[in-house]
């Protein structure tokens, strides 16, 4: 017994010392108070560290707090899809102001909880809003201008003026208007650069949902043909099909180009000939509704972010200064509104 | 004198017995507790703040309570699941894949059958046959398992594993597509929304733990009551510690093998089905993951003994339900949770440790969980 109680105390002391030493927990008890600015971020079932959607929005958040916007930030990890509700209730019940939801699988509870807590601005990330719920703002982005602007880098990189993209079921409207977005860019580039680029696209629309962004195989195989065709620059565009494509590319010497997020950072199979990526820029969206919600200026309803163009990474020393002079005036054009990628938002 | 005496002494058993039963698990999880308080230290948390947080939240409010009792149904059906197979002397892997085929077999039944028939069903009618579908079809899918072992030789082990893997690709290939919900903005992989006519009712209003909640209650009550005080109980109890002296006392091995396989099955079949009827009101692949595993290690740390099973099962929804609450308050990952669990497991697993940290001495019998390989 006697060293069963030293063990015990060793213990006690061992964690009183090392709680001495931890860091104090950031307070969410004022959030109750009007003058505190309290944001809540509620991930997908998923990790807050993805290198994807999930950091992308929790840096937002973290941004607006170090723009002096936000008071208090916190997040809340979900581990179960039935804990949706229950995960944006913790923060609703501690008074927050803003609750960031992120993903479309979020989108029933978030509509569900504005009705619940109508004080609360919701901002659901990647959720289209179909009907306009009062307390919802849906934070959206224009695919076809990431799809633009890889695609006119594409066609300004490729030197057998061939390029290609392997896109998941053109049956969801986000992932065509990549596609199309694409070819219109390549187009774009083109016209400034006098050059005609041959441009494939392949929707993997020939199987079911359950196969359609989950089929590496299926990619690797299409970019290859498309390479044998003499492609040099493949866009991936659809889960893990177009990341299959993206990987098989570089691993063959070409350019590979991501979507949706940074991919340099989350394939490194594929990163050091990763030209770029058709970004949603989710953090500086996330930043600006948080920023809106507290100036009164936010909508309920469909809000578009902007789209844009990742680092071109180990490949920055390849892109010739007049590609990346194009590159900054093509996506200057898009944000003004001067130039227009022309896709409407769904297939005809 | 003599049968005062006899009763006397064996409600002194019995208590005996409880008690050493339960030491064994309790100091498990004191020891889990205060190694996991370590390791949030050592990482830079607060202990007591975060384990401040997982009480509050899973014990601190009527609503916390509800939520800690939610996640506890369908972990007292598949624990019972696993627990009654322990019992049989079969180990079940497949409470994961029973449970996920009798969500899609109840929540078909549910969004469907009005359809197919072209008038809504009463509820008293609806929500029974969307259950009893649900059930059936879990208790088939265990019930191959157990064929095959009582026919052929093939473990169960191997078996209940492969019919998981059956079972959830299954799964994701009808929630992609014939039973994939078609509203129009709708991409995920689930199933629509199941008829009101099929769903259980909350217990209180703006709560939601069901009447689901309550069964669970009874079914461990009436799994006690089908081991301890009925024939078939008996017999899968004998069958479990020792099948060749179960033959030899006229027992049909083979039936009680693939019965015990069979209820196994339903059990798990009722926790996904409670949770599409009583909770979510659909299945989609983001739903009930994981559970099966969950529920080895709940019959596991509950002894395989039902009311050990309730409260173990009260335990693992009480750490996932407050694990929102301490992230909140703490923002440590949820990771710590199955972390915590996976100690807790550890230390009951490999009760050695605990028996050699707190010099318990083993006594009595072991428990036989399950035979050996090819048993």
């Amino acid at each position: 017994m006697k060293k069963l109680y030293f063990v015990m105390a060793l213990l006690i002391v061992a964690s009183m010392i090392l709680t001495a030493c931890g860091a104090g927990a950031p307070s969410a008890e004022d959030c109750t108070k009007e003058e505190v600015f309290c944001v809540g971020l509620v991930t997908d079932v998923g990790k807050i560290n993805d290198k994807s959607f999930n950091q992308s929005a929790w840096e937002g958040v973290q941004k607006s707090q170090a723009d002096g916007v936000a008071d208090v930030v916190q997040f809340i990890e979900t581990a179960d899809a039935k804990d949706y509700a229950k995960n944006i209730a913790q923060f609703g019940d501690a008074g927050y102001d803003v609750i960031v939801t992120v993903g479309f699988g979020l989108g029933e509870a978030t509509d569900a909880a504005a009705a619940t807590y109508p004080n609360v601005r919701f901002i659901g990330v990647d959720q289209f809003q179909a009907e306009t719920v009062a307390g919802v703002s849906g934070l959206n982005f224009p695919e076809d201008n990431a799809g633009f602007l890889v695609g006119a880098l594409a066609a300004a990189m490729s030197e057998s003026h061939k390029i290609g993209a392997v896109c998941g079921t053109d049956v969801v409207p986000p992932v065509w208007r990549f596609g199309e977005g694409y070819k219109a860019g390549a187009a774009y580039a083109d016209g400034m650069n006098g050059t005609t680029t041959e441009v494939f696209v392949v929707y993997h629309s020939d199987v079911g949902f359950d196969k359609t962004f989950t089929d590496p195989e299926w990619g690797a195989q299409t970019a290859k043909s498309m390479m044998d065709q003499g492609a040099d620059a493949i866009f991936g565009c659809g889960g893990l099909t177009g990341n299959g494509a993206v990987t098989a590319a570089a691993q063959a010497g070409a350019y590979g180009i991501g979507v949706d997020t940074d991919q340099y950072l989350t394939l490194p199979e594929a990163a050091p000939r990763m030209l770029s990526s058709a970004m949603k820029l989710i953090t500086p969206g996330v930043a600006d509704l948080i920023a809106a919600t507290k100036d009164g200026s936010i909508a309920d309803g469909n809000v578009f972010g902007a789209a844009g163009y990742a680092p071109f990474h180990d490949l920055d020393s390849e892109v010739p200064a007049e590609v990346k002079a194009m590159m900054e005036e093509i996506n200057t054009g898009l944000l003004d509104g001067s130039i227009k990628t022309n896709v409407p938002p769904v297939k005809p | 004198m003599q049968s005062e005496k006899q009763s006397n002494s064996l409600t002194r058993q019995v208590i005996q017995s409880i008690s050493d039963a339960s030491l064994v698990p309790f100091l498990a999880i004191l020891t889990a507790v205060v190694v996991g308080g370590v390791i949030i230290a050592f990482v830079g948390g607060d202990p007591l703040l975060a384990y401040r947080g997982l009480i509050q939240g899973s014990f601190g409010s009527t609503k916390a309570l509800s939520e800690t009792a939610v996640w506890a149904t369908p972990y007292i059906f598949a624990g019972l699941a696993v627990a009654l197979a322990f019992k049989g002397g079969l180990f079940n892997i497949g409470a994961e894949g029973q449970l996920a085929v009798g969500a899609v077999a109840s929540s078909l039944i549910g969004y469907a059958l009005p359809e197919w028939l072209g008038y809504d069903l009463p509820a008293i009618i609806h929500l029974p046959l969307a259950i009893i579908f649900g059930i059936l079809m879990g208790g088939l899918w265990a019930g191959i398992v157990g064929w095959l072992k009582a026919y052929t030789g093939g473990h169960e082990v191997i078996n209940t594993i492969m019919m998981n893997y059956i079972a959830l690709n299954t799964t994701s290939f009808l929630l992609n597509g014939v039973m994939k919900d078609r509203s129009p903005t709708n991409v995920i992989a689930r199933t629509p929304l199941i008829a009101d006519s099929a769903r259980i009712p909350p217990l209180f209003e703006g709560l939601r733990v069901h009447w689901g909640f309550i069964l669970a209650l009874l079914v461990a009550f009436l799994i006690w009551w089908l081991l301890n005080k009925t024939t078939l109980g008996f017999q899968i109890r004998t069958v479990g510690l020792n099948p060749d002296a179960a033959k030899y006392a006229g027992i049909n091995v083979k039936r009680i093998i693939i019965l015990t396989m069979v209820l196994s099955g339903m059990l798990a079949g009722m926790a996904g089905t409670i949770e599409v009827t009583g909770l979510n009101y659909r299945h989609e692949l983001g739903f009930s993951i994981g559970y099966g595993y969950d529920a080895i290690a709940i019959a596991l740390l509950g002894k395989s003994h039902p009311l050990g099973v309730v409260l173990s099962a009260f335990l693992f929804a009480a750490m996932r339900n407050g694990a929102t609450r301490m992230q909140f308050l703490t923002q440590m990952p949820v990771d710590l949770i199955s972390m915590l669990q996976a100690f807790i497991l550890l230390f009951v697993a490999a009760d050695a440790i605990v028996r050699y940290i707190y010099r318990i001495k083993s006594k009595g019998e072991r428990v036989v969980l399950t035979r050996g390989w090819g048993g």
